[in-house]
């Protein structure tokens, strides 16, 4: 029989919500804690919702907001989620400072079906973006990686939102409505209509890349 | 859609993202399941449309540079110490 040594054990890290109430009261090296707990994903998030560029300003904006802040939360929502509503904020406030170029719309890319309601593209080509694994042999993984940016970025910002939120970002839909300000059925919505224009961005990119010089 | 309605193609995409959460009626749930057990092309599509998330999660990672992880450091000690 194997009995735990209880000075061996190790102790737990304390939760979000404990830091956050310690930083809340002045202890700075719990706020140092929760940055660095955060700092790569809001720095993902960042770039996702934006840019390379001007993710670094949206990193010190929201942890700066954070730091002000931090005494006035009351753990109604998860500590994540209200950073993460800090962030976005802070990202859609650096994208409106953009004088965007309109990009082209991705609707081109939607399905198409038949008069009969029937997908008009073949089983082959609906599986053109099957997965990692059948893009990986049509694109390299520059390239790849280049039209992922380009397809967030063509997308329509509501759509990109919520689909960076949800899906990149794993967020549960509920608490995406709650930092979006929006109905869960609404995120469902603009969630499904940005997959739909990816698949077939990617698709047309896959597609692309095995017919032209993008091979590996 | 009504529960009796015919699931198409068409029909059947719109259904795909309350479908994957669980948000369908017993009864448009089986009728989306039944149509795409006998479409090909509802079934490639599904899969594309489910590996389309993980495509762009991988294709969009991103890590902090060491530099910024560090002018971070500084910035949250420098707020701390009220300047």
């Amino acid at each position: 029989m194997t009995v735990a040594n209880p000075s061996r054990q190790r102790v737990p890290d304390p939760s979000d919500e404990i830091l956050a109430a310690r930083a809340g009261a002045g202890d700075e090296s719990a706020f140092a804690m929760l940055v660095e707990r955060y700092q790569q994903r809001v720095y993902r998030l960042a770039c996702r919702l934006t840019s390379e560029t001007d993710a670094p300003d949206i990193l010190q904006e929201t942890f700066l907001q954070a730091f002000r802040h931090v005494a006035s939360f009351r753990g109604d929502a998860r500590f994540g989620t209200w950073l993460y509503r800090i962030a976005t904020n802070a990202s859609l406030m650096q994208r409106r400072t953009r004088a965007r170029r309109p990009a082209e719309p991705l609707d081109a890319f939607l399905p198409r079906f038949d008069r009969d309601g029937r997908h008009a593209s073949t089983p082959e080509e609906l599986m053109v973006a099957g997965g990692a694994a059948a893009l990986d042999r049509a694109l390299d993984r520059a390239t790849l990686a280049a039209k992922a940016r380009e397809g967030l970025t063509r997308l329509p910002d509501h759509y990109r939102d919520a689909f960076v939120l949800r899906d990149l970002e794993d967020m549960p839909t509920a608490d995406v409505a709650e930092v979006l300000g929006i109905e869960p059925a609404a995120v469902r919505q603009r969630v499904h209509r940005a997959r739909l224009m990816l698949r077939g961005f990617l698709q047309h990119a896959a597609a692309r890349g095995r017919s032209t010089g993008e091979l590996k | 859609m009504t529960p009796m309605s015919r699931v198409v193609c068409l029909s059947g995409v719109d259904l795909l993202a309350d479908y994957l959460e669980g948000q369908l009626s017993p009864e448009v749930n089986a009728s989306l399941e039944q149509h795409v057990l006998g479409c090909e092309r509802c079934q490639a599509f599904v899969a594309s449309y489910q590996a389309t998330p993980a495509i762009l999660r991988n294709a969009t990672e991103a890590v902090l540079p060491e530099d910024l992880r560090v002018s971070l450091g500084n910035w949250v000690r420098k707020w701390g110490s009220g300047d």
